[in-house]
This record gives structure tokens, C-alpha cells and sequence, in this order.
């Protein structure tokens, strides 16, 4: 089992940029072959450390890893995969072939009860398909775990080359689905591995000793937000959290026999290493000195005061309503607009590299306040975003903004002497009011949506939908902005990125001017990288 | 002479009728651009403030009257009646109540009623006319006093740099510290500026003040008040007046005191609740 993860992950990573090949969007985003492989690493990169040799402990751990490290869409729908292998081969030391291919199945089901709307020549199909291949061949006799993952490869071949038949979209751009031949790669991958080393399983070395932290502390501060997960057999996990508690606040440690999550506010992290390591291996052990993050609030609160306790936040500068912001931002100038605007933390990211779903905890995890509301900003990343609710104790609330204006919007409806709700609502209805237009430059030749575009083309995807392609700026955005009745509407903002120059900048700006007299126009300096420009219209 | 008689503040931006038919009187404050003084609606007409506000690099200041000015007031209205209600703007936001209460103190043997409103604008000005109104002044103390929870203000203003300025941000400091041109919602609560929006355009935002608004329905009294935003105004006034068959709707502008610190744009509503 665990050898096949890592022969598939090492398959997957060789396919990568083929697979990113595949994306259908002339438009530089989220990369399929990039989320999958940086999913399938999560998964896989805590497995190779475990001594556990029983496939339901390795199953369990790749669904955990995957779930945590889990981007964009096709990450997500993978680490529902694994999720659903992973309930199926509970308490099984060895998988029969029956057993391994029930389990094919129930990681295709997982799969599809994860989509609230299930798309046919996709992922999902090629995952169904798999499963069915390999339910065959555990039937026939003479069975083995070799001829069902062969089987199970070949039927995710044979349904990715359907995939065009089933979606338009892929066949007008005259590929297959990328996820889906992604997961046909990891199978293949596993073929591979299984049929050159059957017997490797058991002859894993122990695993390395914990690490042992080292740490320079100051003599006084605000504390170090300390976070690691702790893996081992029977682990206790209330009575963890009972010990954790009386070294510091913000405690939150979740999880489950094997593997428990710990995230705590202290002044002394080694005796919380020391005594956490009591109970398993630690890993993934990150601490941060706090002090930044209080310089932070302080500036923005104005009140607090240094010299107090060792809490992330005096109450002073905590907000009334106890909601805390978490955006996923690209570009150092939305990231500046955001934080003016009040939002806590950050996570960077969005249009080429989507954050991972644990990328998203973290952050919400640092914040003072129980209740989170989360903005991806991307629609590649809502998925990802929506699976950290289940991950920690706190509550989260994804606000699923596609685009970074429906972001900047909905946080400044947000109001915070107003309840989660009612922000909730403001929120919601402020992103659905504003029109985006992205433009950018086509990374390949492409045909969709009744476009056909060239390689380096400007393109406008008007609330990221591709609709518009030429070659200047001035002329796309004057096509996008009639396209949506900019007319109607009061207000434009510009969102400059990296790659435009003042002059382009400028151009446009006058170009709109001529076009829409109307309307008044704000530029500000976003900062993003692949979109020279992002407009808010509104 | 008999009778009792009614003192207020440049800040309640009181109709001149109102002065010369109920006999109110109004102790102006000063607007302070470098180290020329001027004194509110005297020295100054508001459209000349305005183009000053505009011309001036450096945004002017703002004092309270001293309790000298007060004091002067109420000596020449001992000569005319039997005691004075004075109601003034809040003092959560300007020294004048605490100037009018030193100033009353100085005049001996005459009884000086002073009133912290907690608002400002008009709403000072409707107090002042409920006590004009009254038949003695304890009832006019009274009635003020009634009507003082009962004040709102609504206030759309084009930019938070004024009040930031001026040192009246209150608890709207929450909405700072943006980029973004950001179209601030502001209301009064106990004395004091508190946020309630924030929104990208002033198109937006009128709708939005007009819906507020409609939260504090049936009201006794209202005007919409506005710095140099005379069409906002009328455009709300108009909406106001085709919703409120039983209340008249006024219409007014905001003195150099109040327009130092809300700024040009600010348009928005006083009133008080039924």
C-alpha cells in the first residue's frame, strides 16, 4: 500500500506539466497537475514516515494528509478519495482483491457525494469507472491486488478518453479532462510500483526518532503560537488537551487515536514539545513568535498595551462581535486593501497557486476569534476552502467569492458590531452586486465558449467566465465593460497589476473615461501577477 | 418683562425665521483658518466658507464660545426675562455646553437652564423651538429633556479625512485605515459618532440612509442637512416627502463649525422619533 502511494506520487510528479497541459482555460490559473501532485505529496509525505505497515492506519493517514494538503477542486475531490478508500478498508490489515476493489468503489462514491452538483467527464467518472473495472477483475479467478489495480488503471484510461464525449468543453478544445487523467496517472503509477516490488511492504526501517526542537526565548513577550501534529497508538485525546491547557491558551487539539492536531498560545514551547512528545512522534512542528502579529493588531486597534499577558490580542482591540476575516489574497496591493479593510489574516495565494485547505486552517486557527469568516476570493479554491469547518473546533463560515472584487466587497459590507448572520447576509448580498472583469493574457491556443483564441491574446473573463478576446487592453475591456452594461453602473475600480505599465495603465483609464462618462473610475495598485488588469464594476 | 427665553449654538444650524419669531437666541463658534477667526453664520456665510475650506492648504480649526460669550448673553437676557434654557451640542463633542454652564454661573441670581442635547444641527434647533414653545420653563426643560432620546442623525459623508482631522472620529476610527475610496455611514449614539456602512459609492449609499431611516419611523420632526451637496439633498428630500404625508420635510445646510469636520458632501438626515 504504501509503496503503490509512493510509486503513484512519484508518476504523478513526472506527469505534472503534461497534465497542466490539459487545462482547457487559456487563463493562467490553478494548475491541475500542480494541485493534484501538491495534494497527493500531503498525503503521501506523512505516510513515508509511519511505521504502520496495516493498510486501514496507511489509509487513514493519506486521507488526513490529503484532506490537509488538499488545493484547488481536483485536490479536494482526490482527498475525498482517499477519504472514502480510507472508511472502507477500516480495521483491515490486508486487503483482499474483493476487499480492494470494494474499496476502489466506496473512494468513487466518497468521491461524488463530495460534489453538490456531479459533473460526468470528469474526475468522478474516471474514479467510477475505476472502480467498476476493478470490482471485474476481483471476480475472475486467479485475482491478485496486481490485476485489480491493472484493471483499475485500465478502466480509468479507457473512461479519460471518453471524457471528450461527455463535456463539451473538452472536446471543443480537443483535450481530455486533466483530473481525470491525473487520477488514470496515479493508478498507473501504482501498477507500476506493485508490480516491481510486491513483497517491499514489510521491510520498512523504524521510524526516525522525534526531532528535537531547540528554541532561543526571549526573556519576556507575547508568546509563540505553537502547532504540530502528534502521531501514535491510542492516543488520549482529551487528556492531551487537559495537559496542553494548563501551559497556555487558544488551545485546540483535535483528532483521533493515530493522529491528534495540537495548536496552543505559550510562552515556554519546549515544555510543550516535551510534553507532547511523551505521548507520539511530533511532526510538522511550526512555531511562530506571536509579537508580529500583536504589533499588527496593536497598530490597528491603537489601544493595547504591551507590557500585559502573553494573549494573542488584548480584549480592547478584539472586535465586538468576535468574527474574525481570513482572505486568500495574490498581489502585495490587494494584500494592503484587504488588511486596511480588516482583515486579519491573509493567506497568499489564489490565481497560480492555490492554497492548501491546511494553508486556510492555519490561519484560521491564529486568530483570536471562535467564529471565521473565510474568503477564497478564487473559485478555484471555495472548494478547498469549504473543508475547513470540519477540520477545527472553531466555526467557519466560507463566504464563496470567486473573484478578488466579489472579496473586496463583501468585506466591506462586513460590519463588526454586527452578528456573524447578519454579516453573513450583507456579505453575500455585497459580492453578488458587483461585476468583475479579469483581464489577461491567453496561455495557449484555445476554442471555447464560442472563442477562438491565440496564444498570448488579451482575454476578459467577465465574473471568470471567458467572453472576450482581442489584442490591445483598451479594446477587450471596452467589449467587457459593454457587456455587462457598464453604463448602469456607478463605479469602476482598477486593479493594476505587476505587469502593467503606468502608460497602459493611464490608456485604459482614458479609453473608459471616453467610452462610459458616467462612471467614475478608481485605480489602485493590486499588485497581482498573470492579470495586468482586475476591474470592479458596481 | 416676564417670560423665560430660549439660548442655543451656532452648531444647531437654526433657521433665521426661527430666531426672530420665538425669540432664540444663538452664541455662535469659531472657525479658526491659521490665525484669522471667524464667527459661525457671522463672520461667515457658508458658501464662503466653503471656497475658503477649498482655497486653504491647511483645514481650519474649531472653538467652542468662550463662557465669557455666554455670560454676556445671559447678563443682557437677565434685563429681559426671568430665566434662560440653554441647549447646547453635545459635550461629548464640543466644550460649549461646559462654556454655557461657566458662563451661567457667572450671572448671579438668574436662573440659567443649561441642556447637553448629545446631538447637533437641526435637532438643537427643534429642541430650541419645543422650549420656545412652552408656557413656563420648567415645562420647556421638561419637554427638551423628553426629546433628547428621542434624536437621530443619519450622516452620508464623501470622506473620513475631515472628522479624523477635527478629532470627532469616536468609534467610526474602526472604519480607517483603507485604500479605498470608501463612502462612510455615520449615525449619533449617546453623544457620539459611531459607524453603521461603509460603502464604495455615494449612489449606493443614499438609498441605504433613506432605508436606516425607515427604522426609526414615525418621527415628530425631520430635515435633511447637507455641506454643498444641495441635489443629494433634494433628491432625498423628494423621497422623504411623497413617504411622510404627515411630517414636513426641511431642508438645510450645515454651518462652517459642522462642515469643518464632516467635510464638503456630507449629506444626511436630523430628526426626532415620535
Amino acid at each position: 500500500m504504501k509503496q503503490s502511494l509512493l510509486g503513484s506520487l512519484a508518476w504523478l510528479g513526472a506527469h505534472q506539466e503534461e497534465i497542466n497541459r490539459l487545462n482547457v482555460f487559456p487563463v493562467p490559473d490553478g494548475d491541475t497537475g500542480t494541485n493534484m501532485l501538491l495534494t497527493l505529496q500531503s498525503a503521501v509525505e506523512d505516510i513515508r514516515e509511519s511505521p504502520a505497515i496495516e493498510v486501514s492506519k496507511i489509509a487513514r493517514i493519506a486521507a488526513h494528509g490529503s484532506l490537509m494538503g488538499a488545493r484547488g477542486n481536483s485536490g479536494v475531490i482526490l482527498s475525498q478519495i482517499f477519504r472514502g478508500f480510507a472508511s472502507a478498508v477500516q480495521d483491515k490489515v490486508d486487503l483482499s482483491p474483493t476487499e480492494l476493489a470494494a474499496a476502489f468503489e466506496e473512494a468513487a462514491n466518497a468521491a461524488y457525494r463530495a460534489v453538490s452538483k456531479p459533473t460526468e467527464g470528469t474526475i468522478l467518472t474516471v474514479a467510477r469507472q475505476a472502480g467498476r473495472s476493478a470490482a471485474g477483475a476481483a471476480q475472475q479467478p486467479g485475482a491478485s491486488s496486481v490485476t485489480v489495480i491493472k484493471a483499475a488503471a485500465a478502466g480509468a484510461r479507457a473512461a479519460v478518453e471518453r471524457t471528450p464525449s461527455q463535456l463539451r468543453i473538452l472536446r471543443d478544445a480537443g483535450v481530455v479532462d486533466a483530473g481525470g487523467y491525473g487520477l488514470q496517472i496515479m493508478l498507473e503509477g501504482m501498477l507500476r510500483s506493485v508490480e516491481e516490488v510486491e513483497d517491499e511492504l514489510s521491510k520498512q526501517g523504524p521510524a526516525r526518532p522525534a526531532a528535537q526542537a531547540t528554541l532561543d526565548l526571549p526573556e519576556e513577550g507575547w508568546g509563540y503560537c505553537t502547532e504540530f501534529l502528534i502521531e501514535g497508538e491510542d492516543l488520549d485525546v482529551d487528556g492531551i488537551r487537559d495537559e496542553i491547557e494548563s501551559l497556555g491558551n487558544s488551545v485546540l487539539v483535535v483528532g483521533d487515536g493515530e493522529l491528534v492536531k495540537v495548536h496552543v498560545h505559550t510562552d515556554d514551547p519546549s515544555r510543550v514539545i516535551t510534553l507532547a512528545a511523551r505521548y507520539g512522534r511530533l511532526d510538522r512542528l511550526n512555531v511562530g513568535d506571536m509579537s508580529t502579529q500583536h504589533r499588527r493588531i496593536r497598530e490597528d486597534g491603537g489601544a493595547a498595551d504591551a507590557t500585559e499577558a502573553p494573549e494573542p490580542a488584548e480584549p480592547a482591540s478584539l472586535r465586538p462581535n468576535g468574527v474574525g476575516l481570513v482572505a486568500v489574497v495574490a498581489g502585495p496591493g490587494l494584500v494592503e486593501i484587504f488588511r486596511g479593510l480588516g482583515v486579519d489574516e491573509i493567506v497568499e495565494g489564489g490565481q497560480t497557486m492555490n492554497p492548501s485547505t491546511q494553508d486556510m486552517l492555519l490561519a484560521a486557527d491564529r486568530l483570536p476569534y471562535d467564529r471565521v469568516v473565510l474568503l477564497p476570493n478564487n473559485k478555484n479554491v471555495v472548494l478547498a476552502a469549504s473543508q475547513v469547518d470540519g477540520l477545527t473546533e472553531k466555526s467557519i463560515e466560507v463566504l464563496p467569492t470567486k473573484t478578488m472584487p466579489q472579496g473586496v466587497a463583501a468585506v466591506v459590507a462586513f460590519h463588526p458590531e454586527r452578528s456573524l448572520a447578519e454579516n453573513v447576509t450583507a456579505m453575500r448580498e455585497a459580492a453578488k452586486h458587483v461585476q468583475t472583469i479579469e483581464v489577461t493574457h491567453a496561455v495557449r491556443d484555445s476554442r471555447s465558449n464560442g472563442l477562438t483564441v491565440r496564444k498570448g491574446d488579451v482575454i476578459a473573463l467577465i465574473n471568470t467566465r471567458l467572453e472576450h478576446a482581442g489584442k490591445e487592453y483598451d479594446s477587450v475591456v471596452g467589449q467587457a465593460l459593454s457587456g455587462i452594461g457598464a453604463g448602469d453602473y456607478d463605479l469602476v475600480t482598477i486593479y493594476r497589476g505587476q505587469q502593467a505599465t503606468d502608460s497602459q495603465a493611464a490608456r485604459l483609464t482614458d479609453s473608459i473615461r471616453g467610452s462610459f462618462p458616467s462612471l467614475e473610475i478608481e485605480v489602485q495598485s493590486g499588485g497581482q501577477e498573470h492579470y495586468p488588469f482586475i476591474l470592479s464594476v458596481e | 418683562m416676564a417670560g423665560f427665553r430660549v439660548v442655543t449654538d451656532s452648531t444647531a444650524d437654526v433657521p433665521p425665521e426661527w430666531c426672530e419669531r420665538h425669540g432664540i437666541e444663538v452664541v455662535p463658534l469659531r472657525v479658526l483658518f491659521g490665525t484669522e477667526s471667524f464667527r459661525d453664520r457671522v463672520d461667515l456665510t457658508t458658501d464662503q466658507f466653503f471656497d475658503r475650506l477649498r482655497a486653504s492648504e491647511r483645514l481650519p480649526t474649531t472653538s467652542a464660545p468662550s463662557p465669557g460669550d455666554f455670560a454676556v448673553v445671559y447678563e443682557r437676557l437677565s434685563r429681559e426675562c426671568d430665566g434662560v434654557v440653554s441647549i447646547h451640542i453635545s459635550g461629548d463633542l464640543s466644550g460649549t455646553v461646559e462654556a454655557a454652564r461657566v458662563g451661567a454661573g457667572s450671572v448671579e441670581g438668574f436662573p440659567v437652564h443649561v441642556i447637553d442635547s448629545r446631538c447637533l444641527t437641526i435637532c438643537l434647533a427643534y429642541l430650541a423651538l419645543t422650549a420656545a414653545q412652552a408656557d413656563t420653563l420648567e415645562a420647556a426643560v421638561r419637554e427638551v429633556e423628553e426629546r433628547v432620546p428621542r434624536q437621530g442623525i443619519l450622516a452620508l459623508l464623501d470622506t473620513l479625512r475631515y472628522l479624523e482631522m477635527g478629532g470627532r472620529i469616536g468609534r467610526a476610527q474602526a472604519l480607517l485605515g483603507t485604500v479605498l475610496d470608501l463612502k462612510p455611514i455615520l449615525s449619533l449614539a449617546d453623544g457620539r459618532v459611531v459607524p453603521l456602512d461603509r460603502v464604495r459609492t455615494r449612489a449606493k449609499a443614499i438609498p441605504r440612509l433613506v432605508e436606516r431611516l425607515r427604522q426609526d419611523l414615525p418621527v415628530e420632526r425631520l430635515a435633511v442637512m447637507h455641506a454643498q451637496a444641495p441635489e443629494d439633498a433634494e433628491r432625498i428630500r423628494a423621497t422623504l416627502a411623497a413617504e411622510l404625508r404627515d411630517v414636513e420635510v426641511d431642508v438645510g445646510e450645515l454651518g462652517a463649525v459642522l462642515g469643518t469636520h464632516v467635510g464638503p458632501g456630507a449629506v444626511g438626515m436630523a430628526y426626532i422619533k415620535r
